[in-house]
């Protein structure tokens, strides 16, 4: 009886997790970096991942603050990870944000940077070599502070629209509070950016993301904002009507004012309702949204879910500290391939901020088949309690699991790889012609048996930078899966059953 | 015209000596400007410091306000020194018989004080407290003598280290996890506070044993200025506790414009704003400017408002951890409505007293006090926030505002709010009678 009972509990999907082993390679792989500065760098620190040489592995681009932004070609092999460094052209200093995206639609990555001072954008032109395009593209860059980044293709547009969040006024020594300066929206045609049109008011943006929350077909943008250094603000979701100013949902509209120390958003379709629910990292307790009503025509009023979950991740689940979390990039994907999006959040202390805890472990919450989350930082081998930052997951080797890289504020970037044991896996990268060639904002869903996982393809969110790349899937046992996309105009692919362990091409 | 006595009644708040200055001195600053500078910032250190709780901000506001005073009354024969009326508070050190600088001194005092008291704050409010330094260091210390300016710094920062040590063992200096213990055992009857958010760090409520701290002016003792119990709990709708509760639900539901912005304005929330004790040093430090208020006053007036609101928030959570009392939104959840949701944030400690209206029925007798029974002002506290400002004809009038904007907020039933403005007055009552000048 006493062995029936035990059985029972280990074939309890609930209990019986597989916890990958993540195995730190830092030193071996010759990722050798450091994200560095003071208070201008307290926050920032992002990292993007993106093939630039075309073997299908993904090269990485971090920030470095008062150091040279650096980009390491991916070398890696199924059994160890290798990076090198390389000059590329992207070795600007006081970056703090890097994002990829494919901007003039040529097939080949560009990237921005985001700064304190003149943000940049840099025109891929193969073979990991970029060059400045600020002129070339007619990007006012600012002399700002900034710290967000989304980008969207709007509905008729052939030049894609950014959002850059930006932070505090630099000059503002003694009374730096309520002195948020002006977010901006780039939009364009023809191969130029206009003149960035104010995103007013501005509350200290952290992160930003184009989503398409109700399914409208219209992606909104929304905006997590820093209350530290706000006055009268909020977060934020704002109308992106082509050809219109932008315009905040209001109360009436359902939007409820939520004042939260926000630095990262990150969204998954967890409940499996064709709705993004929404992860957003602060101080102390995280939140987890998820649509209170959700119905085609849904209003943008959210239930905080994250205790109900297991996601408020508040404090170090690990060693004596018993002070609060500081949370920063934050990462919804399969880090175990069974078919439920996990959750990596960054975590570190700001900067000598002795009411949060000093030695605050990143956080790897795997999600269980009753939908709450389990911490396996600790028992997956990536509870680091360096001053994380930026963070991405990502399939560095190329073996079909999620591997994990982090920036760490005044110390070193670490990488660790994913050794399994995981399920069966499939990626998906949508293509189409026309300017955004990477489908921005459409969908992939992945079906198994009756049950479909989503994603939503952005470009923005987490802190300071992301993933651009194929969309992951974990599979669990089954060798193939139902695959369809949806394209950003609405336009609903076939399905197609492909098989697993690969990653596949979705052309339209 | 300027009066003549006028001007050397200035000077010599501001540059005082037994001996005349061997060297002719610069102009000497302003005192209270220096005061006010500082006050600016501590407004924004309360805001954006975490373990700055209300109660914990009441806390630093008494003893920055009582070092300024020691500070300026130890050069000052016309100002009674607090040392012997407060609990526990022995005599700063007498002052060399040398020529100082007040503005200096209140520099040195507040320096030393604000690093002390918001040692906690992050690495803006750090570089923050480093620039007004500076930058005050710089203004006040051009064309002074060099001993002047060492003396009256090292004499304000001696006063402030008194002022430290004497605060370190009243069982408020040290604040973990913001506050919230890291284990709780929730009382298990109807009547007893439950959690009502949804946030982990908030399901133990906040500084359960603030009331046992150390007093300032008001006499030690779990009697002084205690209350009476709330109305007894019931679920009988005619019951005056179901009253009560249904009062808070119906207000709820026919809320007018000017209630919500009541609500909104008293609001006070922490991390969001200076918190309630913090919009009272506000009202206090815009008066102490619109006045041109002289030092020795100005220092006594912050000195008494930081005592009375530390004195009522000790009172107050004594009381809340005494009756354990729910909240609306979970009384009536349970019993009126289960999909109600208040307008305010509901603050995660037990209900019976309201904590606005007991440090807002103390600041206002000691405001009354200083000022007048009707003293009317302008309260523009959230103007940064874009909130309009609200006029008042008496601090009394704000106080009661205050208490009821708990109500309007969903937050606090009546008895709370009536009970918690009476217990204000208690506190308050002995702040007004310490002897000053």
């Amino acid at each position: 009886m006493r062995h029936a009972l035990i059985l029972l509990l280990l074939a309890s999907p609930a209990t019986a997790q597989t916890v990958p082993q993540f195995v730190e390679e830092t030193a071996p792989s010759a990722l050798t970096h450091s994200f560095a500065g003071e208070w201008e760098f307290m926050v920032g620190g992002g990292v993007a991942t993106f093939d630039c040489s075309g073997d299908g592995k993904p090269e990485v681009l971090m920030s470095g603050g008062i150091n040279p932004a650096a980009l390491f070609v991916n070398e890696s092999s199924a059994t160890a990870l290798s990076f090198r460094r390389v000059e590329s052209g992207l070795e600007l200093d006081m970056v703090s944000g890097t994002y990829a995206m494919d901007i003039d639609a040529d097939g080949i990555t560009d990237v921005v940077l985001l700064r304190v001072g003149e943000d940049t954008v840099m025109r891929g032109l193969g073979d990991c070599r970029f060059e400045r395009a600020n002129e070339a593209w007619a990007f006012e860059g600012g002399d700002a502070w900034s710290t967000a980044f989304a980008a969207t293709w709007e509905k008729g547009a052939d030049w894609p629209t950014l959002a850059i969040g930006t932070y505090i006024d630099r000059a503002e020594e003694a009374f730096p509070w309520g002195n948020c300066t002006d977010n901006q929206l780039y939009r364009g045609t023809n191969g130029r950016f206009a003149a960035p049109l104010p995103l007013t008011p501005s509350f200290c943006a952290l992160s930003m993301l184009f989503t398409d929350w109700n399914r409208s077909g219209q992606p909104s943008l929304r905006v997590s904002n820093d209350r530290e250094y706000y006055k009268g603000g909020q977060e934020q979701l704002w109308h992106m009507a082509p050809n219109e100013a932008p315009r905040l949902f209001t109360p009436e509209e359902g939007w409820a004012r939520l004042r939260i120390w926000g630095m990262g958003i990150a969204s998954n379709d967890l409940n499996g309702d064709g709705f993004p629910e929404y992860f957003l990292t602060s101080m102390a307790d995280n939140k987890l949204q998820t649509l209170a009503d959700p119905k085609p025509g849904a209003v943008p009023k959210y239930a905080d879910v994250a205790y109900a979950k297991g996601v408020t991740a508040h404090r170090p689940y690990m060693g004596d500290q018993t002070k609060p979390s500081t949370a920063w990039h934050a990462q919804f994907d399969d880090v175990n391939n069974d078919g439920l999006a996990d959750l990596f959040v960054a975590k570190g202390n700001v900067w000598e901020m002795p009411d949060f805890a000093a030695e605050d472990p990143n956080n790897l919450l795997l999600q269980k088949e009753d939908g709450t989350f389990k911490e396996a930082g600790d028992t997956a081998g990536v509870a680091s309690t360096l001053q994380g930052r930026g963070g991405a997951l990502a399939d560095l080797n190329a073996d079909g699991l999620l591997d994990l890289l982090v920036v760490n504020r005044n110390g070193p970037a670490q990488v660790w790889r994913n050794t399994g044991p995981a399920g069966n896996w499939i990626a998906v990268n949508p293509q189409q012609p026309g300017p955004n060639r990477n489908a921005i904002n459409g969908w992939v869903e992945v079906r198994v048996a009756d049950r479909v996982q989503r994603h939503e393809v952005t470009i923005g969110g987490g802190h300071a930078g992301g993933v651009f790349g194929p969309q992951h899937f974990g599979l669990a046992d089954a060798e193939s899966a139902d695959v369809r996309v949806i394209w950003p105009d609405g336009t609903e692919g076939a399905w197609q059953t492909l098989p697993a362990g690969q990653v596949h091409t979705v052309a339209r | 015209m300027l009066n003549r006595r006028r001007v050397l009644g200035l000077a010599a708040a501001a540059l005082s000596a037994t001996a005349l200055p061997a060297v002719a001195a610069a102009p000497p600053a302003n005192p209270t400007d220096v005061m006010t500078q500082w006050y600016r910032l501590v407004l924004e250190l309360i805001r954006h410091t975490a373990t700055q709780t209300p109660p914990v901000a009441s806390r630093a506001m008494a003893y920055l306000g009582v070092t300024v005073y020691e500070a300026l009354a130890s050069g000052n024969p016309a100002m009674t020194s607090l040392a012997g009326q407060l609990n526990e508070l022995t005599p700063v050190a007498i002052r060399p018989d040398a020529l100082h600088d007040e503005a200096l001194v209140v520099h040195g005092a507040m320096t030393a004080s604000v690093r002390h008291f918001f040692s906690n704050t992050g690495p803006t409010g750090q570089r923050a407290i480093n620039a007004v330094e500076r930058k005050l260091t710089k203004t006040l210390t051009t064309n002074q003598p060099a001993d002047v300016i060492e003396r009256s710094l090292a004499c304000g920062q001696t006063v402030a280290t008194h002022i430290i040590a004497w605060s370190a063992n009243d069982g408020g200096a040290v604040v973990e996890n913001m506050g919230f213990p890291l284990t709780w055992t929730l009382g298990e009857g109807p009547s007893n506070w439950a959690p009502t958010s949804k946030i982990s760090q908030q399901q133990a409520p906040l500084l359960p044993h603030w009331g046992k701290n150390r007093t300032f002016a008001m006499p030690p003792g779990p009697t002084t200025c205690g209350l009476p119990p709330h109305p007894e709990y019931s679920e009988d709708p005619t019951s005056r506790f179901y009253l009560e509760a249904k009062e808070v639900y119906d207000t709820s539901l026919a809320l007018t414009d000017e209630q919500k912005a009541i609500a909104r304005f008293w609001s006070d929330d922490p991390m969001l704003s200076s918190t309630p004790p913090g919009h009272w040093l506000y009202v206090a430090v815009d008066l102490i400017k619109s006045t041109k208020m002289q030092a020795p006053r100005a220092a006594d007036l912050l000195a008494r408002l930081g005592i009375c609101v530390a004195d009522a928030f000790i009172a107050c959570w004594a009381s809340k951890y005494e009756y354990d009392l729910l909240r609306p939104v979970t009384y009536i959840k349970r019993h009126i409505d289960p999909k109600w949701e208040p307008l305010l944030i509901t603050p995660p400690f037990p209900e019976y007293p309201s904590g606005h209206s007991t440090q807002s029925g103390a600041a206002a007798a000691v405001l009354t006090a200083f000022f007048g029974d009707n003293y009317a002002f302008l309260d523009t506290t959230h103007d940064d926030e874009g909130l309009e400002g609200r006029q008042f004809p008496s601090f009394m009038a704000a106080a009661e505002e205050a208490g009821m904007s708990r109500l309007y907020g969903g937050i606090h039933f009546r008895a709370a709010i009536e009970d918690g403005l009476r217990q204000g007055y208690c506190t308050g009552a002995h702040t007004v009678a310490l002897r000053t000048m």
